[in-house]
């Protein structure tokens, strides 16, 4: 059966002969969406982070595209880098690790942007920050590898945009 | 030096100058520049073979135009963000890996490379059997080392690294084989091997290519990468055993011995005498520090000793490239993110450039990229050369080779494994009288750059004190292990470790306090070095031991361990300083800026900024003098030496050649950027504005007397300080620049040895002094820039150039952590660093140039843990899974120390007058330090002395054992 997936809002439809190929490769050679990044190929540092989501839920989940075969995206919405802001806008938290200078090569960071906004996201539908941020924003973000930075930047512009965020939300 | 033709940006076809809005960032390709460039070339057997370097296909620019960000860059010298951050915040094409051939206009084709590793150096390689892979596996062509023709079968590499180095090396050849080497002044070709095994041969080293497969699709490369992984003994034959890589276990060139006896008035150290006497005398002044320190038994002997394993960088992008030959234009194209692209293009120039190269290659034309990290690992990297290599074999067509991870653990370069043994002796009135080290680094397949490094850490254990003598030998050798080359820190982690750990351990022997024995052999500017130079540079030591001492991390340490003791936590409390150098023993440097007609101002370096923030700086430095920040700025993007109207190999020494330097340009590391690449960008900033703004101000004025001293920016426009109420904004003075012929641009170069040659230039209005020794204006409409004749020029003395170093970073670090005395898990709770950063160009850079280095430092101190060999990563095995470097609950993350919390807290020092408005190269020292601190801060824990690295939770179990 083909598999039907979108990413970014596009729909895309691809021969289940093709199910075992990694959705990271298919990002970059078929899509030429290259923001996703591509480092241990494992699963482990998480530069290749993508969200995804599986109507009718609501909540978005963090995908290791690295390691996740076609086969298992079929009927997942999925938005990556390219694709997580409005066009011509930047999101909070793009805009906190700018004005933090959260990274320095920069090659991880579409994997921080991504877990990160859907680790806001789930704040937002909360409508409460968890009781001891700090672990929340571990857990979320955590597992993330950092090579450059030391991850203090990360973390100072994570755990400030979620707190501007429920400031704002009141 | 030569006068090429224009170098279209092949890869911009269709795009050129084309403005693209992605995503809310402002990106534009590259600009052409001038149409006509004085380009490299270097001499083959063939002929010459012209090098142009170029940035990536498409480069940050301002974000003025996004929608969402404040303007950049609003405020002179100031910068509010990263100006690469938009495009790398929203994941754009930037990286070497994110680009194909269709995306830089080298057509739909596209072949991919893959090369099989040597997975011995015991046996002879015979050749591969592929056979049994699918058809849809099958590579196109296969290409074994006896295909190779000479030249490239073992290319001749460039070795440039450091003035200091080549000259002793250049030394150690005049007495071995007389004076007709020393003019050669190369390398032994035996230095270097075949870049894939000839069958038949042992390999050299592990991870050698013994084949190169070339595969014409991407689906049929990733289908033979998926077949074959971790299967490697299945497709390559090898025969009985041989006799090993010739050199092998044996040191590579040059080796360094530093002697230094500076007691009972009598002196000697390489640095204050010539060579010949140098050589000639060593093993004398050996048994005069051997009869000297038996004289005093009054002596303590305290041994230092540091063993540590190779580590890899572990830069998040794998190394990654395009290469493409085009045989209408004879031109071999690369697009790579390296840290050396003036070496590595140099290199592959040199390699097509020999009369039997199988291309006829009469241009290279290199994309540097930015690195996706570099850390040094992208210095001089083998990659290049791998990449280039792959053109060849492709029937024309653009070629991808690109690492995976497994793959990247097994070529990549390492820092080197090291072995230091010796002895540190100091007085009964805590005096240090001297130190004695030999300092093996394992410098594994090939001779990169572990010699320098080496060399370094010979100076570096000498650490941040006066020792009156020093016996130190440091060398590195040929095994057949991953190559090591230089990383972060450059030999200082090891050796400052080794120094840092034995005063800890010397200080407890006594009763003495660690603090009051740093202090009472603090090195000062006066003092010299191991190497015997002068420091030269202010240091402010016992001001950084002070602001430690005080902090309460250090102040109040016996009551946290007594605190937390009480709930059966252990918890130690460790100091260490370090004096790490920046730069090498004499640094070339360019940098152009350029002034639109519309008043914008560009800057081009060929610095490579590989994550450490130099575009950033680069663009706000030019802001307090000309007006505004730079809103471009390119980076590694052209071979602007080649521009200057220099050479370094005419009538060498001779400063009163006004086209003669001692060095064009070297390799980028982080640590250069904030006085080298800065200073040279800021005097050619000063050219510009003297030489074009000034002039034309003064024609708008009418005030042809006005001086610099004279006016002043003020809000983007150029003012009076005597008549401010006329100003002229800056675009208004570029209109007039343009209208009357002024110079659009300059491009100058900067020598620094100890100081910075300067000399005079006539510019319009008459005569500036630069800190420049060379200097050219780029003019309206002109393809060529002008060279601007330097006169009266300043040279610093040639006894500095046996200093070795020059400029320094001193950090002083406080750890503060736990030990789980039940797995042995040891945890970093707080860092203190107090640093001397001289004067902080951009604050966000320093601090993250310093929280980076403490993660790497708690990395390769606790964590990183690889052998080498067989079971290391030459075996293709290795991988995330099994080399932890740090996470996020590995580091302390908040910014400022409180008790109960886990912070890093960085001081740095306010700016003393002496610094003279200078900035200092940062990004290794605070590094450089942590490691002895951890270390002494678990013997305050655990009563155990641990400088075995990594110290994982096995061997501190096993001490807390013994």
């Amino acid at each position: 059966m083909t598999l039907r997936f979108t990413v970014n809002g596009v729909a895309h439809q691809v021969d289940p002969a093709r199910g075992d190929e990694r959705l990271i490769d298919f990002l970059h050679d078929d899509l030429d969406l290259t923001g996703t990044k591509f480092c241990c190929g494992i699963g482990v540092c998480r530069a290749c982070t993508v969200s995804t989501l599986r109507p009718p839920n609501d909540a978005a989940v963090p995908v290791v595209s690295c390691s996740t075969p076609l086969a298992m995206v079929d009927g997942l919405q999925i938005t990556t880098i390219e694709g997580v802001a409005p066009p011509g806008d930047l999101l909070p938290i793009q805009q906190a690790f700018l004005r933090t200078f959260s990274f320095q090569c920069g090659y991880c960071t579409p994997g921080f942007v991504m877990a990160a906004q859907i680790f806001l996201d789930s704040l937002a539908r909360a409508r409460a920050l968890p009781a001891d941020l700090d672990k929340a924003i571990e857990a979320a973000i955590g597992p993330h590898i950092c090579r450059c930075s030391g991850y203090a930047r990360y973390y100072a512009a994570l755990r400030d945009t979620a707190e501007a965020l429920f400031a704002k939300k009141g | 030096m030569e006068v090429g033709q224009a170098v279209p940006c092949k890869s911009f076809h269709g795009i050129s100058r084309e403005k693209i809005t992605m995503s809310g960032t402002d990106i534009v390709t590259k600009p052409p520049g001038p149409a006509i460039r004085r380009r490299r070339f270097v001499s083959g057997a063939a002929g010459l073979v012209g090098i142009s370097i170029l940035g990536p296909p498409m480069i940050a620019r301002s974000a003025a135009a996004a929608p969402s960000g404040p303007a950049w860059p609003s405020i002179p010298g100031v910068a509010q963000e990263r100006i690469d951050g938009r495009i790398k915040v929203t994941g754009q094409k930037v990286f070497a890996r994110d680009f194909n051939a269709r995306n830089l206009g080298w057509g739909a084709t596209q072949w991919h490379a893959m090369y099989l590793p040597a997975l011995t150096t015991a046996h002879a390689f015979m050749g591969v059997d592929l056979s049994q892979l699918p058809a849809e596996a099958r590579p196109k062509r296969v290409v074994l080392g006896n295909h190779l023709k000479r030249s490239v079968a073992v290319p001749r590499l460039r070795r440039a690294r450091d003035l200091h180095m080549e000259a002793a090396h250049r030394e150690a050849q005049v007495l071995s084989a007389g004076a007709t080497a020393a003019a050669t002044a190369t390398f032994d070709r035996t230095l270097e091997f075949d870049l894939i095994v000839q069958p038949g041969n042992a390999p050299n080293y592990l991870g050698q290519g013994v084949a190169l497969l070339m595969f014409g699709t991407m689906a049929s490369y990733r289908a033979a990468r998926r077949f074959m992984q971790f299967r490697d003994t299945e497709f390559q034959t090898y025969a009985g055993e041989v006799a090993p890589s010739s050199g092998l276990a044996q040191p590579w060139p040059p080796q360094t011995a530093y002697v230094k006896y500076f007691e009972d008035g009598e002196s000697f150290s390489y640095a204050t005498v010539d060579s010949v006497t140098y050589r000639a005398n060593v093993p004398a002044w050996r048994g005069r520090i051997d009869a000297y320190l038996a004289r005093h038994p009054e002596f303590i002997r305290q041994p230092l000793s540091v063993d540590t394993q190779a580590m890899d960088p572990m830069f998040m992008e794998p190394e990654s490239g395009l290469a493409w030959y085009d045989a209408a234009t004879s031109r071999l194209s690369l697009l790579v993110g390296t840290q050396s692209p003036d070496g590595d293009a140099g290199d592959v120039a040199t390699m097509y450039g020999a009369a039997d190269s199988p291309l006829k290659v009469k241009e290279v034309v290199l994309h540097g990229c930015p690195p996706g990290g570099g850390f040094g690992g992208r210095d001089s990297s083998p990659f290049s050369l791998l990449l280039a290599l792959t053109a060849a074999f492709s029937g024309g067509a653009p070629v991808k080779l690109m690492h995976d991870r497994w793959e990247q653990f097994r070529y990549g370069l390492k820092r080197p494994g090291a072995r230091i043994r010796g002895t540190l002796v100091a007085g009964p009135d805590m005096k240090l009288r001297g130190i004695e080290a030999t300092l093996d680094f394992n410098g594994g397949g090939l001779r990169n750059l572990s010699p320098y490094v080496a060399n370094l850490a010979a100076l570096c254990i000498g650490g941040a004190y006066e020792i009156p003598t020093a016996n130190i030998v440091a060398q590195s050798f040929h095994t057949q292990d991953i190559t090591g080359g230089s990383q972060r820190g450059f030999g200082g982690p090891e050796a400052f470790l080794a120094i840092e750990t034995a005063l800890d351990d010397l200080a407890a022997g006594k009763g003495w306090d660690p603090i009051a024995l740093r202090r009472a052999n603090l090195a000062n500017s006066s003092s010299r070095t191991v190497v015997g130079g002068p420091v030269g540079q202010e240091l402010r030591l016992a001001e950084m031991l002070d602001r430690a001492e005080a902090h309460p991390l250090w102040a109040d340490r016996a009551a946290i361990k007594v605190q937390l003791a009480a709930r059966g936590v252990a918890y130690g409390t460790g100091i260490a300083m370090s004096l790490q150098a920046y730069g090498t023993s004499g640094d070339g440097m360019v940098a152009a800026v350029m002034i639109a007609p519309d008043g914008r101002l560009t800057v081009r370096s060929d610095a490579v900024d590989m994550g450490n923030g130099s575009t950033t700086t680069f663009s706000v430095v030019v802001g307090p003098i000309l007006g505004a920040n730079a809103e471009t700025v390119e980076m590694g993007s052209y071979r602007l030496f080649g521009e200057t109207g220099l050479a370094t190999d005419a009538s060498p020494g001779d400063w009163t050649n006004p086209r003669w330097t001692a060095k064009g340009v070297g390799s980028s590391s982080a640590c250069l950027t904030a006085l080298h690449q800065v200073h040279t960008l800021q005097q050619t900033a000063s050219a510009l504005m003297q030489g074009s703004l000034l002039p034309a101000a003064r024609m708008m004025w009418g005030r042809p007397d006005l001086r610099r001293a004279d006016v002043d920016w003020i809000d983007g426009a150029l003012a009076m300080r005597a008549d401010p109420t006329r100003p002229i904004p800056r675009a208004a003075l570029a209109r007039t620049i343009y209208q009357k012929r002024l110079p659009v641009g300059a491009l100058g170069h900067g020598f620094f040895q100890a100081d910075w040659v300067a000399a005079d230039y006539a510019v319009e209005g008459g005569d500036i002094r630069l800190q420049l020794d060379g200097l050219s204006f780029y003019m309206p409409d002109d393809n060529e820039p002008v060279f601007m004749t330097r006169r009266n020029t300043t040279a610093p003395p040639a006894a500095v150039r046996r200093y070795s170093r020059y400029a320094w970073a001193p950090c002083v670090n406080v750890v503060g952590l736990t030990v789980d005395r039940r797995d042995g898990r040891v945890q970093v709770e707080n860092v203190l660093s107090v640093l001397n950063a001289g004067r902080v160009l951009v604050p966000e850079l320093v601090s993250g140039q310093s929280q980076g280095g403490v993660a790497m430092a708690i990395g390769y101190t606790l964590l990183e843990d690889m052998p080498g060999g067989n079971t290391g990563p030459a075996n293709g095995r290795w991988n995330l899974d099994r080399y932890h470097v740090p996470r996020w609950s590995d580091v302390p993350l908040l910014p400022a120390y409180r008790p109960g919390g886990r912070a890093q807290e960085l001081i740095v020092l306010p700016e003393s007058p002496q610094d003279g408005g200078a900035a200092r190269g940062i990004a290794e020292a605070v590094m450089c330090s942590i490691a002895p601190a951890i270390s002494n801060a678990l013997r305050d824990a655990v009563g155990r002395r641990y400088t075995s690295l990594p110290i994982t939770p096995a061997k501190v179990l096993e001490g807390l054992g013994s």
